[in-house]
């Protein structure tokens, strides 16, 4: 056969993709199920990394993690851009925000739309919330975990594509998160929470130091850290008001009990 | 076995190593080779890929029209990262999680195509997928040896174990900022080209 001949060309050429694309079709829908149950518990891994419960090379069976985070979550919720409470995640089928949830949501926080921004509350008064934002080739995204007095107990940071040894650094060295521990998010500041490059000043409670030779990651990070901090300002800020109120208020029913007793 | 199947195997190794030799695969030897973990990944999957791709492109090789073979070339490649790369997601996700990055250098990696277009098309499927995993384990070699000393020099650490001890830092000694910046993969790779090249004096240009 003239391997040569137009005709030939073509036909080849057409069955060739139309096989290809067939195979690859076929693969991708069989294999979808068990894909997204790893991609969930990826998540759910990265939560429970950030929130202190393990290193993240300790989550490796899927069904193990689930069940672990079933146990220590209280709750799990929705807050829109105002910090007011607008949906519930199911605790009980471990329901989370998958890395697109968080892609679209970073455009509502963009366009300042109708936002349900993902918090976390485990059963040790740990929070967690999730950031996401552009590194230099992709997407980065992570989560950060505040204890109960919102002072940063631990994060996690994962990414698409950034350069492995620079700035993917910012998921494989473990140095670069433990850095964030025992920082927190200040509001009063044009910055919640700063990457500098060049060495953080000691005194900012707000500031860690960047990646060397990850500019670029590093902003990016910085930036997706304060879009979603900014957009969490009410979760995560400690209001000197609220502390002297709830005090207040336990007082009073301490007082109201005292009268209760004596009467 | 015969000696043209035993040159197959072991030359790419050394004496036509891929980058030294041939100078394929440039481009991602410096961008891999910060760290040994992430040399060692990718190595490993250009072997999977140049092995299997030159395998499937050997079988086709009698039926590809000549025109289009370098686009019905691509495809093979293409489909053959596309399918380690979804298999790897549903089986062993952690592998997968790691690869990522460079799912994207290996389709385009020169040598995967260069050994398709100079050896797959013009032999039988088996010594064309030996041909293949040959190729890729002589490329995995220069990785590896150049990614040991970026980690041991730039970072202080081997697979991500600190080597370095805190001694010497405190006396004085840092981490070189330059080997861990992708020139200096290339200084590498030409210090091994030239230590190649002074063993074996037919290498050497008149």
């Amino acid at each position: 056969m003239n391997t040569n001949s137009n005709t030939y060309t073509v036909i080849y050429s057409t069955i060739i993709v139309v096989v290809v694309a067939a195979v690859l079709a076929f693969v991708a829908t069989a294999l979808k199920p068990m894909q997204t149950a790893n991609e969930k518990a990826e998540t759910i891994s990265q939560i429970l990394t950030a929130a202190q419960f393990g290193e993240k090379s300790s989550w490796t069976d899927n069904n193990a993690t689930i069940a672990f985070y079933k146990e220590n979550i209280e709750k799990a919720y929705t807050v829109d851009l105002e910090g007011n409470e607008n949906g519930a995640l199911a605790t009980e089928n471990a329901e989370v925000f998958s890395t697109s949830d968080l892609k679209a949501q970073n455009y509502a926080i963009r366009d300042a739309a109708d936002a349900k921004l993902p918090v976390y509350v485990f059963k040790n008064g740990t929070k967690v919330i999730p950031i996401y934002g552009a590194g230099l080739w992709g997407p980065v995204w992570g989560y950060i975990a505040v204890g109960s007095d919102n002072v940063i107990a631990g994060a996690y940071f994962d990414h698409a594509s950034e350069t492995p040894g620079l700035g993917g650094k910012i998921k494989d060295d473990p140095a670069f998160r433990a850095q964030f521990v025992g920082k927190v998010f200040d509001f009063s500041d044009l910055k919640p929470f700063a990457i500098v490059k060049g060495g953080a000043p000691a005194d900012k409670a707000n500031a860690i130091d960047a990646i060397t030779g990850a500019t670029m990651t590093s902003n990016g990070v910085e930036a997706a850290v304060n879009t979603w901090a900014k957009a969490y300002e009410t979760v995560l800020k400690v209001t000197p008001a609220e502390v002297p109120a709830d005090t207040t208020a336990a007082a009073e029913e301490v007082a109201f009990s005292d009268v209760n007793v004596e009467e | 076995m015969d000696a043209k199947l035993k040159e197959t195997i072991f030359n790419p190794i050394f004496k036509s190593n891929p980058i030294t030799v041939l100078v394929l695969g440039i481009c991602s030897s410096l961008a891999v080779t910060v760290e040994l973990k992430g040399a060692f990944v990718m190595a490993l999957s250009v072997i999977a890929v140049t092995g299997l791709s030159s395998f499937v492109a050997s079988i086709l090789r009698n039926t590809i029209p000549n025109r289009v073979r370098i686009i019905i070339q691509l495809v093979i490649v293409a489909l053959m990262v596309i399918l380690v790369d979804q298999l790897l997601k549903a089986y062993a996700y952690s592998i997968d999680k790691q690869l990522s990055v460079y799912i994207g250098l290996i389709i385009t990696n020169c040598i995967v195509m260069g050994r398709i277009e100079a050896f797959a098309l013009g032999n039988k499927p088996i010594p064309s997928l030996l041909d293949g995993i040959a190729n890729g384990a002589g490329y995995g070699l220069i990785l590896i040896v150049v990614a040991f000393f970026r980690e041991l020099f730039g970072s202080g650490t081997l697979f991500g174990v600190q080597v370095i001890p805190q001694a010497l830092y405190d006396l004085g000694y840092m981490n070189n900022g330059l080997v861990i910046l992708p020139p200096m993969a290339l200084i590498l790779i030409g210090v091994i080209i030239w230590i190649q090249r002074s063993i074996q004096k037919d290498l050497q240009e008149k």
